[in-house]
C-alpha cells in the first residue's frame, strides 16, 4: 500500500473490459475476474478428481486420491449440513447451497491472496446472492403451499388478539432476511480487510517497531481465514433454515 | 467507500455474478455432483459387499476351525482307545505266557516225581531180587543145594 492510500482503496473496482449491453455498464471488472478464478477453480478442484476413469471395480480405482478426500469432504459436509437442517426432503436442493457455499468460500479465501479482490466484500454481490435465495425459498414456499404459505407468518397457538401486531413484526422479520444475510457477509469481508490494510499501514509506519503489528497481521490473518470459512457456512445454512421454513413452514 | 460510491459497476457486477453463479451452478448440478454422488455410492457398494463377503469367510474360517479341532479330539480319542487296546494285549499276552511256563514247570515237576517214584519202586524191586539173589546163593553156599531149587 502507498503512503497516504486509503484502505478502502483496495475494495475499488477496475474495469479491465469495457462492454456495454442495451447501454449499460457491464464491464469485466476485477471483481468479475475474481469471480472466474473462483468459478473456474471450483469447479476444477470438484471435478478433476473424478475424472480418472473407473471402468474396472478394484480397490486401486476405489481408493480416493488427495484431492479427491479434499472433495469428498466438501460434498460429505454440505451434505450433512443440508440433511441436519432442512431432513431428506431438503437434499433436492443441496446443488443450490453446494454451490452458494462453495462460490462465498472460495471468493473470500480467494481474497486473502495479497493484490487479489475479494468479491464478496461488495454489498451489491452479497446482496445479489441472498436476494436470489430469498426469492428461491419464498417462490419454493408458494410452489409447495400455495396461498396457505401465508400461514407461516402467522404462530401457530397464539391468542387472535395477538395477530394485528406480530404478523407486521413477522413480515418485516421474514423480508428483512436477504438485508441480514448481505450485510452479515458483506460487513464482515469489509472489516476484517480494512482492519489488515490499516495495521498494514502501521508496519510502514513505525519502521523497526512495525515488527509488532506485523506479528498481529499474522494472527488476524489466520483469523480472517476462519471468518472467510464461517462466513461461508453461515450464509450456506441460513439458506438451508430459510429452504426448511418454506418447506415445513412452521 | 468503494462499494456505495461506484454505483456505475452496480449492474456490471450483478451481471458477471448472475453468468458465473448460474455457470457454476449448472455445471456442478449436471455434471460436477452426479459424479461425485456416482462415485460414492460406488464405493458404498464395494465396501458394502465386501463386508458382508467378510462376514462369511469369518464364518467359514470359524467352522474349518471346529471341523479341525473334532477332527484333532478324534484323533486323540482314538488313539488313546489303541494305546489302551495295546496295554491291554500285552499284559493278556504276558500273563498267559506266564501261565503256560508254570504249568510246564508243574507238568515237567510231576514228571520228574514220577520217574523217581518208578525209579525208587524199580530200585526196590532190584534190591529185592538183588537180596534175593545173595540169600539164594548164600542158602546154597551154606546148604548145598542147588541154587535153582531154592524158594524163598
Amino acid at each position: 500500500m502507498a503512503k497516504g492510500e486509503s484502505p478502502l482503496k483496495q475494495f475499488e473496482i477496475q474495469p479491465l473490459v469495457e462492454l456495454n449491453l442495451f447501454g449499460q455498464n457491464i464491464s469485466f471488472t476485477n471483481s468479475s475476474l475474481w469471480m472466474t478464478i473462483t468459478t473456474i477453480f471450483i469447479l476444477a478442484f470438484f471435478t478433476i478428481p473424478f475424472l480418472k476413469s473407473k471402468k474396472t471395480n478394484s480397490v486401486e480405482d476405489l481408493y480416493p486420491s488427495r484431492l479427491q478426500v479434499a472433495a469428498e469432504m466438501g460434498f460429505n459436509f454440505i451434505n450433512n449440513l443440508i440433511t441436519d437442517t432442512a431432513g431428506k426432503e431438503g437434499r433436492k436442493y443441496f446443488p443450490l447451497v453446494f454451490s452458494l457455499f462453495m462460490f462465498i468460500l472460495f471468493g473470500n479465501l480467494f481474497g486473502m491472496i495479497p493484490y487479489s479482490f475479494t468479491f464478496t466484500s461488495h454489498i451489491i454481490v452479497t446482496f445479489g446472492l441472498a436476494l436470489g435465495v430469498f426469492i428461491f425459498v419464498t417462490v419454493l414456499g408458494f410452489i409447495k403451499h400455495g396461498f396457505k404459505f401465508f400461514s407461516f407468518f402467522v404462530i401457530p397457538g397464539l391468542p387472535i388478539y395477538m395477530l394485528p401486531l406480530l404478523i407486521p413484526i413477522e413480515v418485516i422479520s421474514y423480508l428483512s432476511r436477504p438485508i441480514s444475510l448481505a450485510v452479515r457477509l458483506f460487513a464482515n469481508m469489509l472489516a476484517g480487510h480494512t482492519l489488515l490494510k490499516v495495521f498494514a499501514g502501521f508496519v510502514s509506519a513505525l519502521g523497526f517497531f512495525g515488527i509488532l503489528p506485523l506479528v498481529f497481521i499474522v494472527a488476524l490473518t489466520g483469523l480472517e481465514i476462519l471468518i472467510a470459512f464461517l462466513q461461508a457456512y453461515v450464509f450456506a445454512i441460513l439458506t438451508c433454515l430459510y429452504i426448511n421454513d418454506a418447506l415445513h413452514l412452521h | 467507500m468503494p462499494q456505495l460510491e461506484q454505483i456505475e459497476f452496480f449492474i456490471s457486477q450483478l451481471f458477471w455474478l448472475g453468468v458465473f453463479f448460474v455457470i457454476l451452478f449448472v455445471v456442478l448440478t449436471y455434471f460436477t455432483l452426479p459424479k461425485i454422488r456416482a462415485f460414492l455410492k460406488k464405493r458404498d457398494e464395494f465396501v458394502n459387499s465386501h463386508l458382508s463377503k467378510q462376514d462369511e469367510l469369518i464364518k467359514k474360517a470359524e467352522q474349518l476351525i471346529e471341523n479341525y479341532e473334532s477332527k484333532l479330539n478324534e484323533a486323540k480319542d482314538k488313539a488313546s482307545q489303541i494305546i489302551n487296546e495295546a496295554k491291554e494285549n500285552a499284559l493278556k499276552e504276558s500273563e498267559k505266557l506266564i501261565k503256560e511256563t508254570e504249568e510246564k514247570i508243574q507238568s515237567e515237576i510231576k514228571k520228574t516225581e514220577a520217574r523217581v517214584d518208578q525209579e525208587k519202586k524199580q530200585a526196590l524191586v532190584d534190591l529185592e531180587g538183588q537180596l534175593k539173589d545173595s540169600a539164594t546163593s548164600f542158602l546154597g553156599k551154606i546148604t548145598n543145594i542147588n541154587k535153582e531149587d531154592i524158594k524163598i
